[in-house]
């Protein structure tokens, strides 16, 4: 999410390219140099494995 | 997490989980019995919950499903904005914002900090569906919105309190902006009065068991929960399952939009991916992210152990996938107001759907999907004092693996109630005519769908203007296994001095006879409301012919309806 200066208005919403979630921090790179973000390793991996063709990709969620 | 890793003995745990979730039950009570709208004190139409500092839902009363889910959402994005540091004791925050993790417009949030010792140990949070919100009609729902801009003032989460003190320029913008100003105050005061509730008992607790051992006590609970869901999950057989339903068009285009899932089920966790769903659509049936998450999770608390303590925990094995700018997470600026009532059921059973695969022991034909969402507002010539109302029906549910679905409850996402005939005609000025179920609505099958209502009201001294938000009026609630389809629902007006009962495409030149906003009622006009029924479960041949005497005897359904579904005659000696 990109706010404007003092926070009065949002410039931009950002959102993970993935699940949806608001990105607050900056998120992570969908892949080098791209402007999409990702909120998380996770989001990476399974956007990654969709994209390459994998119709059912197995990824255990990360563990709290 | 195994229960060996817990530290805090179940008898403790409990007890705090207990406590917790009467305390959110009081909170409840106390908002209904404070409160002025009757979307409030008659519709019970909120949630109230307890959130850690993080946002996490401790624990949650069973009020209204279709904000429990998202009620971690509300909280994560408001403390992500606000500056933790500079809450203090007594602040309480309001904020409504689809785009800041809102589920939509009228769902008012309002939370408070709960300090222990000057250490800040959580949230009491209330939400609340407020039935008057400014914008282009009466009542929150501008079924004809094209911008979120139509649907009224939008709330960043902003303190309405600070250290115990209104802060009285917040209170007086939110005023000014919404047509039923004494109606608002009143509600928003009840919210509070919720929230302050909550935050003293919880401090309470905190100081009877002690910091250390309430932290550690909620840690615990939600491994407990996330626990007990993955234990359910693992029963689900892995698989990809794949599901797609659609709302039959969104007030502004007479065009389909589809929600396509594929859950993907893995060990004991399930990955709810909507990537495939429609592009969003033009008018107001959006969902925001928070609605799709709480649709998905409502899903599969449904096919899952009620008794799970509803916290994060439980909703940790889960993953929603909803990428912006779809119907399931929908892209600033467009409108989402009947996203949370109207497209929640669609979500939540498009994943019953995909899941009946997995687990046909569990999962219920749909629901009719429609709360008939009514708006209606103007001037009472009785008063003097501008009315708004949110009126809604309840609905037939579906035919279950082990039984009939149940006749007149309000659909999956709602758990809310409908506002009594007596009060309806004392605060608002229509004079109800009939209001009784509809035989033969629900949907044959082994195990008959649940039936709708209908209720008919004539308008009775000033223009009223109305507005709907619904869907299913063109196409059927599904059955199960062989279920047969319900009935769809309805809505008709009759002019004052004329006999036919028109839709809103015939009487106004609506473009959908389910969402539309701003029609003028004139005193003598009539409307007529009808919800659907729920799909059937099962083949109707195999219904057992007890059952089909109980539905002739009490007038679920028709003698003729018995020979068009079960093929045999309609009533005893009748062949
Ligand atoms: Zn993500």
């Amino acid at each position: 999410m990109r706010f404007a200066d003092g926070g009065y208005y949002i410039e931009e919403y950002v959102k993970c390219a993935n699940c949806g979630v608001l990105i607050y921090d900056g998120g992570i790179p969908v892949a080098p140099g791209s402007q999409d973000v990702v909120c998380s390793d996770w989001c990476r991996e399974w956007k990654s494995q969709r994209a390459a063709g994998s119709d059912h990709p197995v990824l255990p969620l990360p563990r709290s | 997490m195994n229960a060996a890793a817990r530290q805090t003995d179940m008898v403790t745990l409990n007890v705090i989980d207990s406590t917790m979730v009467a305390i959110c039950r009081e909170m409840g009570i106390v908002l209904m019995k404070t409160s002025y709208s009757t979307i409030f004190n008659e519709g019970l139409d909120f949630t109230c919950a307890i959130a850690d500092p993080d946002g996490e839902m401790l624990a949650v009363a069973d009020y209204c499903p279709a904000q429990i889910g998202g009620m971690p959402v509300v909280i994560k994005a408001s403390v992500k904005e606000l500056a933790v540091e500079d809450m203090q004791p007594g602040d309480v925050i309001v904020h409504n914002d689809p785009y800041r993790g809102g589920l939509h417009t009228p769902e008012h949030t309002f939370f408070q900090p709960i300090f222990v010792d000057g250490e800040l140990m959580g949230y009491a949070v209330a939400i609340g569906h407020v039935s008057e919100t400014g914008g282009s009609v009466p009542g929150g729902f501008a079924s004809e919105a094209t911008e979120i801009f139509h649907e009224g003032l939008r709330v960043p989460p902003v303190k309405i309190k600070r250290a115990g003190k209104d802060v009285d320029d917040v209170w007086k913008l939110l005023l000014a902006n919404v047509r039923t100003p004494r109606q608002n105050y009143g509600d928003y005061r009840a919210l509070i009065s919720s929230v302050d509730l909550g935050q003293a008992r919880i401090a309470d607790l905190i100081t009877k068991y002690g910091k250390a051992t309430f932290r550690q006590a909620c840690r615990d609970l939600l491994d407990y929960s996330e626990d007990r869901m993955r234990a359910e999950l693992s029963a689900f057989p892995d698989g990809k399952y794949s599901f797609d339903d659609f709302m039959e068009d969104d007030g502004i285009v007479d065009q389909r939009f589809h929600i396509r899932v594929d859950c993907f089920v893995q060990d004991d966790e399930i990955i709810v991916d909507f990537s495939r769903s429609d592009k969003q659509a033009h008018g107001a049936i959006n969902a925001t992210l928070g609605v799709t998450w709480s649709a998905s999770f409502n899903a599969i608390l449904h096919l899952t152990d009620p008794a799970i303590p509803k916290n994060s925990g439980c909703f940790r094995p889960i993953k929603v996938l909803a990428p912006g700018g779809t119907m399931v997470n929908v892209d600033y600026p467009a409108p989402e107001v009947g996203g949370n009532t109207e497209t929640h059921p669609r979500i939540a059973y498009t994943v019953i759907g995909a899941l009946a695969q997995a687990v046909p022991d569990r999962a219920p034909a749909t629901d009719a999907g429609t709360h008939c969402n009514f708006l209606f507002g103007g001037n009472d010539p009785r008063s003097g004092e501008y009315y708004v109302c949110y009126d809604f029906l309840s609905a037939g549910w579906g035919g279950r693996p082990f039984a009939d679905g149940n006749n007149a409850v309000n659909c999956i996402n709602g758990n809310c109630r409908m506002i009594p005939t007596e009060v309806f005609e004392v605060r608002y000025p229509w004079l109800v005519e009939e209001f009784a179920l509809v035989p033969d609505s629900g949907g044959a099958g082994k195990y008959r769908g649940g039936l709708g209502v209908t209720k008919r009201f004539v308008c009775r001294d000033a223009p009223i203007t109305v507005s709907h938000m619904g869907d299913r009026h063109k196409t059927a609630p599904w059955g199960l296994h062989g279920g047969r389809e319900a009935r769809t629902a309805e809505l008709r007006i009759m002019r004052a001095g004329t006999k036919e009962w028109l839709s809103a495409v015939e009487d106004a030149g609506k473009i959908s006879p389910s969402k539309f906003a701003g029609l003028t009622v004139q005193p003598g006009d009539r409307i007529s409301l009808t919800t659907g029924g729920g799909g059937g479960w099962g083949a109707p041949s195999e219904r057992d012919a007890g059952s089909i005497d109980e539905d002739l005897r009490e007038g679920w359904v028709t003698a003729d309806a018995v020979r068009g579904d079960y093929g045999r005659a309609g009533a005893e000696g009748d062949d």
